[in-house]
């Protein structure tokens, strides 16, 4: 454990050496070609004048309203499929071909029905880790030990009581990789709904970066995007997963 | 009286596009009160017979009375113990336990004493907050034999639940079944494929037929409880069950 962080930090640290020994070869222009110094005095100064966690802010209540509207509904769509045929014949067919379509490609639309508004940007969010969500948790209510649910009706279960005390749980190691896989679609959905839309959070930064020519905020904001990501996987889904897959004994 | 009656019970299921007849019209009468075992040979519609009994599967032709009124849905009054035990592994061996009393709006504090007297019975008290998978094939069948218990059924039906078991576990449970089934009185319908199982804990002894199968003979054993596998007096009834089996065993499709 030691070791590997060990050697992470040491690979951080290599990165930003070389990085600096390659700006200071002077290859390219310096507003091409930021130092590591200078990303870092943008992400300072955006720090102090509040800028950075105002977009943090904002980028993140999006995902989270975004996340949590593709969660709810994801199980409840996938749950339909799973158990109500006609439901899996008609809607289910498209679902996979949704899937397909990246979530910025729902902005265009996303802006003639919302405006330029946050629903605009939450809606692409959902659009994009809507049927992740949907297919996974198809998945995993059909791959349910089919004496589960014959034991659970023997016993008296029914309808709604069947769905949360049996399907859900029976189902949720899948829904687990069926959350990681559309949180990891919804963050890609806001940050991108911002740079189309321009309008507050860290893709609207980015944004104002390239406009103003200046690409060490553009990295900064980068830097910054990728670090969110890193924190929520490792620390709130990596977590959940481990929790579920030992809670249900399998691990 | 008839506590559980099967008239005329055929059921179809389809292989390679065929229709094949698994029961061919099964004809059972259960006493209040009865253990009967049913035995056959593998294949011949037993778990069938029973997922019918408890209203888990529809039969084709037939019909299965509960108190002399039909039964046509699944519900709290069979309970039917399934082979592997199907316990919820994503809840503690309590909760497993509880399962059906929480379903039926029982307060938590009536069904903890419930499950406490049934954890207490099957010896799994100690256990009550672990999950199922950290437990032995053998109290995983506790388990599931105290989930069925807590809802007071008016019928046990039981498909083959010591199947699994090793023998030192399996005569344990004999033993104990036994005293379950004198303590509560209950009536008991059990699959087995092991005659000396059939012959210690039945009153009765259903043989199927192999299929389309119905059944074919009912032995009666009147003998001293509880009984033990050791039990020398159980062998003609053995021989009985075993001699009316052979031939359909034999019958290979
Ligand atoms: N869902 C199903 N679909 C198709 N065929 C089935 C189905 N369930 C059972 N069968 C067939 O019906 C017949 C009876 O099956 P069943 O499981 O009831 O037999 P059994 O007497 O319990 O056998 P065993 O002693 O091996 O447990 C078998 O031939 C089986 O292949
Ligand atoms: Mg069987």
């Amino acid at each position: 454990m030691v070791n590997v962080t060990a050697k992470r930090i040491a690979f951080y640290v290599g990165i930003v050496l070389i990085w600096q020994a390659l700006d200071a070869a002077n290859l390219w222009a310096d507003n091409v070609f930021p130092s590591p110094y200078e990303v870092g005095e943008d992400l300072w100064y955006g720090a102090l004048d509040g800028t950075l966690w105002y977009g943090i802010g904002t980028s993140l209540w999006r995902l989270v309203a975004g996340l949590g509207i593709a969660i709810a509904g994801g199980i409840v769509l996938g749950i339909f499929m799973a158990r109500v045929p006609t439901v899996n014949q008609t809607i289910g067919s498209i679902v996979l071909g949704l899937q397909s379509i990246p979530s910025v490609a729902w902005a265009p639309l996303a802006i003639v029905w919302f405006g330029l508004t946050d629903a605009g940007i939450i809606f692409v969010t959902v659009a994009g880790a809507l049927f992740a969500v949907t297919i996974n948790t198809y998945t995993g209510v059909k791959s349910i030990n089919p004496d589960f649910i014959a034991a659970a009706q023997n016993m008296g279960a029914r309808g709604t009581q069947l769905i949360s005390r049996v399907l859900i749980p029976a189902a949720f190691p899948y829904m687990i990789s069926g959350f990681k896989q559309g949180w990891a679609f919804a963050w890609r959905g806001v940050i991108g709904a911002e740079l189309l839309f321009s309008f507050l959070g860290l893709g609207f930064l980015l944004n104002v970066g390239r406009q103003l020519n200046d690409v060490s905020q553009v990295i900064a904001m980068m830097l910054v995007i990728m670090l969110i990501g890193i924190l929520i996987d490792g620390f709130i889904f990596k977590r959940l997963e481990d929790k579920v897959m030992s809670r249900w004994g399998l691990r | 009286m008839a506590k559980l009656e099967a008239k005329n019970i055929v059921k179809y299921f389809e292989h390679d596009g065929q229709p094949l007849k698994a029961l061919g019209g099964v004809d059972l009468v259960v006493e209040d009160g009865d253990f009967v075992c049913l035995v056959g040979p593998s294949g011949c519609g037993k778990s069938t017979f029973l997922r019918i009994a408890a209203g888990l599967q529809q039969p084709d032709g037939g019909q299965i009375l509960l108190d002399n009124r039909p039964i046509n849905s699944t519900g709290p009054d069979r309970i039917l113990v399934f082979q592997e035990g199907a316990l919820f592994p994503w809840l503690k061996v309590r909760d497993n336990v509880e399962f059906g009393l929480k379903i039926a709006g029982i307060p938590e504090s009536e069904r903890q004493e419930i499950s406490n007297r049934y954890l207490e019975m099957m010896q799994l008290t100690k256990f009550a907050n672990s999950y199922t998978y950290q437990l032995s094939t053998g109290m995983k069948q506790r388990i599931a034999i105290a989930r069925a218990l807590v809802m007071d059924p008016a019928v046990l039906l039981m498909d083959e639940p010591f199947a699994a078991l090793d023998a030192q576990t399996r005569d344990l449970l004999l033993v104990e079944m036994q005293m379950i089934w004198q303590k509560t009185k209950k009536t008991i319908v059990f699959v087995t494929h092991n005659i000396p199982e059939a012959a210690i804990l039945g009153n009765k002894v259903a043989v199927f037929t192999h299929r389309p199968s119905h059944i074919k003979k009912i032995i009666s054993i009147d003998y001293k409880r509880p009984r033990l596998a050791e039990d020398e007096g159980l062998s003609k009834y053995q021989q009985e069950i075993l001699s009316e089996l052979r031939p359909e065993v034999k019958k290979v499709d």
